[in-house]
Order: C-alpha cells, then structure tokens, then sequence
C-alpha cells in the first residue's frame, strides 16, 4: 500500500504525539480501572477518550467516576479545566474556511493542544494539500489516544503489583502542567492567584466541596485585577 | 448499563467539544472577539492547573497529615521530585513515572 506524501508528512509528524499519547493515556486508562470503581473500564476508557480527547480531563473522570460528582459540578470544571481551547480555533477560521461541513466539524472536534500546536505550524503549500494534512494528523493523534486509555484500562483490571499511590500520576500530571506554565513570566500571577483561592476555598470547604467556590474567588479576582494584570501585559507586549 | 456514566461522558465530550468550535460559532464571519474573553481564558488556564494541584495535595492532607504517615512526607518528597525533574529535563513523560513510582514506593514500603 502507498501512501501519498501529504499524509506520509502528516503521519511523520505525529510520531511524537504517538508516544505521549500512548503512554499518558494508559496511565489514564490504568487509573480509571483501578481507581474509579465502575465495571466495564475499557469500555469507558474508549467512550471517554474518543469523545472529549483531552489528557487533564481524562485523570478527572476517574475521580468523578468514583464519587458520582454533581454533573453541574463536572460541567463547570470541564469549562475552567479545557478554556484554553475556546481560543486555538481563533487562529485556525481562516485555515478551515470553504470546507465541507462534516470535514470542519471532525478539525474543531478533535483539536487538543499537540494537534492544535502541529496544525498552525503546518506550510502544505495548497488548500486542498493543508486540510488533508490536518484531517489525517488529527484522526491518527485521535487513534493514539484512545488507544492509549483503552489499553491502560485493560491492563490496569489485572496489574501484577500493587496499584496502591498510583493515583499520584493525576497529581504529577497537574504539576508538570504548572511548572511548565510558570516558566512563562506572565502565567505566574495568575497561576499564585488561583492557587491562593483554592487553599482559602480547601480551608473553608475541604477538598470535596471547594472547586466551585475556588473559581468563584479567583474569576472575582481576575475580573477586580484585570485593569492591572492587562496592563502588564501589554506593557511587555510594546517592549 | 451505567446510566451515571453515560452522562459523565456527554457533559465533558459536549462542553469540550462546544469549547473548541466557540470561536468559529462567534467569530467565524470575521467579527473580532472582545478583548475580555482573550484576558479571561489566558489568565484561567494556569489559575485552573494551580487549583487542581491544591485540590490533589487537599485530598491527600485529609487524610494522610498524621504522625502514621509522616504528616504527608511522601506527598512533599514524590511533588518536590516532579518539579525538579520537569525543570531539569523538561520531559513530562519522565517527570509523571518517575514521580508516581517514588511515591508507590513510600507508600508501600515506608510511610
């Protein structure tokens, strides 16, 4: 079988994407059959990966599937959790214009940060050539993921050692998110701000019950900061 | 059939998913986004992480801050460990095995 070159391009450009997914979603997929107390774990493992493909939220659903989390809850949280991606489809209008309907909805649909990151770095040199690349890359990255919690959750239904701290990757996972974040000046601010409301709202409400009241606080705060926080930025902007 | 479950799978797919096509929903005739909506969801991302990273060290200081578990020692050691790692290597992979196998190891062999 040959392949043409866009989509050779577009699968040599996923290999790294490959390994991380493969490897983050099993850890996702290990924890949701050993942590999250549901049957049939591989079943959900593939559900929930094919449908929303977002690494952080993955690790959530474990802990929403233990305790039967509020949906209005989980809403909430997903909102906050996956907002960054209300702003990568501003950079990519333009690309997606003039396409068929299903073609469009399948690009928004499956656009996660490293899809996202490779398709506005991507100089196919037509149209045509530019959304074939994008739709075969995002199908594979697609693939890779549900691949990963799927097996992770077959796996993890029969682990040959203890699984007992493994749910440490959750906590590990948002750490390396963070410390990544903070190298970037201008997140460190904000980043101190959310973190001191969820301390206040974990103090006043316990672990269980202070995520809602934490984004309260700080989109209060951010909204009452935001005459200084902007400006900051722009400031640095215009450097 | 998981009646629970299946609704868990259609609130994050169908919020995640209204998400990413918000922009192209609101802007996709070439109107410009008001410039609150940029500042709001550049500064929620990172205030977002930093609350689940309280929200997991939380669930953990209720209830392992005892003189048993060395008042949370393997929380402090295995987090410590993935800041470190992630700082020195940059490699996220790394950081989360490493990290979540240090911190098997104390919580089964020592603390």
């Amino acid at each position: 079988m040959r392949f043409s070159p866009v989509v050779r391009r577009a699968f040599i450009s996923s290999l790294p994407v490959m390994m991380g997914y493969l490897a983050m979603g099993f850890a996702a997929g290990v924890l949701l059959a050993a942590h999250s107390g549901i049957s049939m774990p591989a079943v959900w493992g593939a559900t929930t990966s094919a449908t929303s493909i977002s690494g952080a939220l993955q690790f959530m659903i474990v802990d929403w599937a233990r305790m039967q989390t509020p949906l209005m809850q989980v809403a909430l949280l997903t909102l906050c959790l996956n907002i960054r991606y209300a702003m990568y489809g501003l950079s990519l209008i333009g690309k997606f214009k003039n396409i068929t309907w299903w073609k469009k909805l399948y690009l928004i649909w499956s656009l996660t940060d490293e899809t996202y990151a490779l398709e506005v770095a991507e100089k196919e040199s037509s149209h045509n050539d530019s959304i074939r690349y994008c739709l075969t890359l995002a199908a594979l990255n697609h693939l890779y993921w549900i691949a990963g919690v799927t097996s992770g959750a077959v796996a993890g239904m029969a682990l040959p050692f203890s699984d007992k701290g493994i749910d440490f990757a959750m906590t590990a996972l948002f750490i390396v998110i963070l410390t990544d974040q903070c190298r970037e000046a201008q997140n460190r601010i904000p980043a101190a701000i959310g973190g001191f409301a969820a301390i206040i709202a974990f103090l006043i409400f316990g672990s269980q019950n202070m995520l809602i009241p934490a984004m309260i606080i700080m989109i209060t705060a951010f909204v009452v900061a935001r005459p200084k926080l902007d400006a900051k930025r722009e400031a640095k902007v215009n450097e | 059939m998981n009646s629970y479950m299946l609704a868990l799978v259609a609130v994050t797919g169908g919020v995640t998913i209204l998400l990413r096509a918000m922009p192209f929903i609101l802007f996709g005739s070439g109107k410009q986004p008001p410039a609150v909506i940029g500042y709001i969801g550049r500064v929620l991302s990172p205030a977002a992480i930093a609350m689940l990273v309280v929200y997991c060290m939380g669930v953990y200081a209720e209830s392992r801050m005892t003189a048993e578990h060395m008042f949370g020692a393997a929380e402090l050691i295995a987090a410590a460990v993935v800041v470190l790692l992630q700082l020195w290597r940059r490699n996220p992979l790394l950081s989360i095995i490493a990290g979540t196998a240090i911190y098997m190891v104390l919580v089964q062999c020592v603390m």
